[in-house]
């Protein structure tokens, strides 16, 4: 058997040198063209300027992730502690995960906009935030299922030692949810990019807003008929993606591993070190410039700390009992400070909605209607070549073991930076837009569709097959008996998240700008699009957001939920 | 006085469909120096009362003391050896050991020296940067041990410790952990152990306390008098584990 051997340190010298190394290339590449383009309003499109918008795109991505992550550690934690948070915490995440986050992008450009006194800065908040929608909660839900199943006596070990607060955080908490941090990170950031781009096209599209990045590059490309310049950025987009993948997920999912309660060997795991092997070297310098310039204010900090006047000894008892008041404070500033937040935002919600409706308000319903027609038409395109794929990767290994990694590159690129490649040559062949709405919601949906089915179908225990087999199933009846029943509940798994990408594709595939003439279908997402970007019309864009959450919420609540419980019940496997 | 005293101990589970009831006025007192066996079938709470005694479990009603005294949380003086190890696997054995030390608060040196010494001590020497997973179950729980061992508490609680390993290794890590026990250079001579196999108890302790189950509650208190080292097949012995093992068949 094919022996790991990690070296931690190794692996996060390699990646914290590389990401030194990209950084100081990309600010490089930045400050050259900063000075141009804060003065230009108008985005030249070419290859010189490349680095720059793709330099854009990935610190947005980066400041998004950073605040996801200290935001999923706290969340996750939090919710984790105690039946109270719990209950207020996880179905809030159920709610947020749910609602279509591409819709509240305008409402958040004006928000941030007025923030930052109309400058830029305001509309690259709105990206990072975003941005950030999209990745917090699936690792925030990562964390909280970490820290619950962590093993009840390593949580006993430690307390039996007194060990509590930021002892238990760094030597139990944090390094148990290192794992699913990390996997949740990949798929966080397959999300982050997707939005990201939407964001971008979103701005440069039907808005007046301008948000520099591989997304508008992309748009203004393609409206110009660049194909070579196209061609480019989706080549420095696919470029950013692989090796980000091969220089710091890869290495932190092997990294990650150290961190499983249970160690399942995945072979050949180590392989993909090569490279970082011969970075590490680096690694050691980069960390002892940084202890210099760290350690030393720290230093000084501590002993400053120390010779401060000690306050009253407290006993125990006192010491405890400060502390629960500190508590209290908190969570009843936190809980006043949300209260409020809530109570002012219900009310600007009554006096919008108080105002007289606009006329377009009686096209909702069957805007809707057309919208989720489109919808079930995607997700049926969907099933009929993701079903197909996974009976056949449950068959044939092969088929699997070629079918897993392609899908995992092309599904972890974003699908919307196809949208101007895809809308401009449909609107060019048939004019319209049908066509190409419902197949831009296939791209937000097909993907994890896919993934669930593959997952489940990996999952399916051999023995279970080899029963089939022994007893002379026929294919059909293997297929019929065993693998559909026992990948049920992840195809379920699969539609709801599809359905949530589905959600947020179809706000952005119903209405674009197409040289300065505007292209759409009857939908929600068309009258969200041009009562935020034609009309302006506050009640309008309020009414088709909530009626759209309405709608989602309620497939949510009377049609996946009573499905996923059926089957997770039915088809469960553990026999 | 007694090292340790527990009065009327009682403890509920929060239930679905009302409150379980899994320990029933327990009262008994742990000697200093003394080797004490809490012998029971599965599910009569011996865990749990164990986890009591050390604090990180409340109890419903009842007291423990500590040298006369009510510890309010857990009992600093007590640590614990797991079943499961409960080794934390992303940190070496000598991390692991020293965790309790960590929480102490000593200083880096202090806490090196003091691992150092007690991994010695378990026969793991040389194994100090492996880490759990590269070990066998024997040598995780040597790491348990040493863990324990290493905050030199004054009563070491071991909750079926040989449980989760092999009957050979069993037998081996028993001697090796008696030996220890028994040499003079050990600070910690009070033990609590609890355990379902009967032999290991009489084998070991110098008190063994029978336990039934449903709610769990003490139904004999024995002192073993048996001369040490203890032959397993002695008649003696045979006899003693005969009249546990009935004990806990009429009651179970």
């Amino acid at each position: 058997m094919l022996k790991i051997k990690i070296y931690p340190r190794r692996l996060i010298n390699g990646s914290l040198s590389f990401l030194a190394l990209a950084a100081i290339i990309a600010l490089f590449f930045a400050y050259r063209s900063h000075a141009q383009h804060l003065i230009a309003h108008n985005i030249p499109v070419s290859l010189d300027h490349l680095p720059y918008y793709a330099f854009c795109s990935f610190y947005r991505m980066l400041a998004a992730y950073v605040i996801a992550l200290l935001f999923s550690i706290i969340y996750g934690m939090a919710a984790a502690r105690g039946r109270l948070y719990e209950r207020i915490l996880i179905p809030a995440i159920d709610i947020a995960q749910s609602v279509p986050v591409v819709g509240f992008f305008p409402a958040a450009v004006y928000f941030f906009v007025a923030l930052a006194h109309g400058s830029r800065l305001g509309v690259e908040m709105a990206a990072v935030f975003l941005i950030f929608t999209s990745q917090a909660w699936n690792m925030a839900l990562g964390v909280y299922e970490a820290v619950k199943t962590i093993p009840d006596d390593s949580r006993d070990a430690l307390e039996s030692f007194g060990a509590r607060g930021w002892l238990k955080f760094k030597r139990l908490l944090m390094p148990a949810s290192v794992p699913k941090l990390v996997y949740n990170s990949i798929l966080s950031w397959v999300a982050g990019w997707y939005f990201l781009i939407a964001c971008e096209i979103i701005t440069v599209g039907p808005a007046s807003y301008r948000l520099p990045g591989l997304g508008s590059f992309l748009w203004e490309a393609a409206e110009n008929g660049r194909n070579f310049d196209l061609a480019a950025g989706l080549l420095t987009l696919l470029a950013i993606i692989v090796l980000m993948d091969m220089i710091v997920w890869q290495p932190l999912s092997t990294w990650a591993e150290k961190f499983r309660y249970e160690f399942a060997a995945a072979s050949g795991a180590a392989q993909s070190l090569g490279m970082f092997d011969a970075l590490a070297g680096i690694g050691p310098a980069v960390t002892r410039v940084l202890r210099s310039i760290l350690l030393p204010p720290m230093r000084l900090i501590a002993s400053a700390l120390n010779a401060m006047p000690r306050g009253p000894q407290l006993s125990p008892e006192q010491g405890k009992r400060a502390g629960q008041i500190v508590r209290t404070l908190v969570i009843g500033a936190i809980v006043i400070f949300v209260a409020w937040a809530l109570a002012k935002g219900f009310f600007a919600l009554i006096r919008t909605l108080s105002q007289p409706w606009p006329s377009d308000a009686k096209e909702i319903p069957a805007a809707i209607l057309a919208s989720t027609i489109r919808m079930t038409v995607a997700y049926a395109i969907s099933l009929a070549w993701t079903v197909p794929c996974a009976l056949a990767a449950s068959e044939s290994p092969r088929f699997n073991r070629i079918l897993s990694p392609i899908a995992e590159i092309v599904g972890s690129m974003p699908a919307t930076a196809l949208f101007p490649v895809i809308v401009i040559f449909v609107i060019q062949v048939t004019g319209g837009m049908n066509l190409a709405s419902i197949l831009l919601i296939l791209t937000g949906m097909q993907w994890y569709l896919l993934f669930n089915l593959l997952a489940g179908v990996n999952q399916v225990p051999e023995d279970l097959k080899e029963a089939a087999r022994a007893f002379g199933l026929s294919r059909y009846a293997r297929w019929r008996k065993l693998i559909l029943p026992a990948v049920m509940p992840s195809l379920i798994t699969g539609s709801i998240t599809a359905w949530g990408g589905g959600w947020n594709a179809l706000i952005l595939s119903e209405y674009f700008v197409y040289k300065s003439q505007t292209y759409q279908v009857i939908g929600i997402g068309a009258l969200l699009d041009a009562a935020t970007y034609k009309t302006g019309n506050g009640v309008m864009i309020l009414l088709s957001l909530l009626s759209m959450i309405a709608v989602v919420l309620l497939l949510n609540r009377l049609m996946w939920r009573p499905l996923y419980n059926l089957t997770t019940e039915r088809y469960r496997l553990d026999y | 006085m007694a090292l340790l005293e527990l009065k009327h101990v009682s403890k509920n589970f929060a239930h679905a469909k009302g409150t379980l009831q899994v320990l029933d006025d327990i009262s008994f007192d742990v000697d200093e120096g003394e080797f004490v066996a809490i012998v029971g079938p599965s599910g009569c709470g011996k865990s749990t009362l164990l986890r009591i005694v050390n604090g990180i479990v409340p109890m419903t009603s009842g007291q423990v003391l500590y040298r006369g005294r009510q510890v309010d949380g857990i009992n600093l003086e007590c640590a614990l050896v797991f079943q499961s190890f409960a080794l934390l696997p992303w940190l070496t054995v000598k991390a692991n050991v020293e965790l309790g030390l960590e929480a102490q608060g000593l200083p880096l040196a202090e806490r090196e020296k003091r691992s150092g010494i007690y991994i010695d001590k378990v026969g793991l020497d040389g194994f100090e940067e492996a880490y759990p997973r590269e070990l066998s179950g024997g040598m995780k729980q040597r790491v348990g041990f040493a863990r324990a061992l290493a905050v030199e508490p004054k009563v070491l609680l071991m909750d079926e410790p040989f449980s989760a390993l092999d009957a050979l290794t069993a037998i081996t890590l028993r001697e090796e952990m008696l030996d220890i026990w028994q040499s003079p250079d050990m600070p910690v001579k009070t033990i609590v152990l609890v355990t379902h196999i009967i032999e290991e108890a009489i084998e070991l302790a110098d008190r063994v306390i029978v336990m039934a189950s449903g709610p769990g509650r003490i139904v004999k208190d024995l002192k073993v008098e048996l001369p040490r080292p203890r032959d397993r097949r002695a008649e003696a012995f045979n006899a003693l584990s005969d009249k546990v093992f009935s004990l806990i068949e009429e009651r179970g």
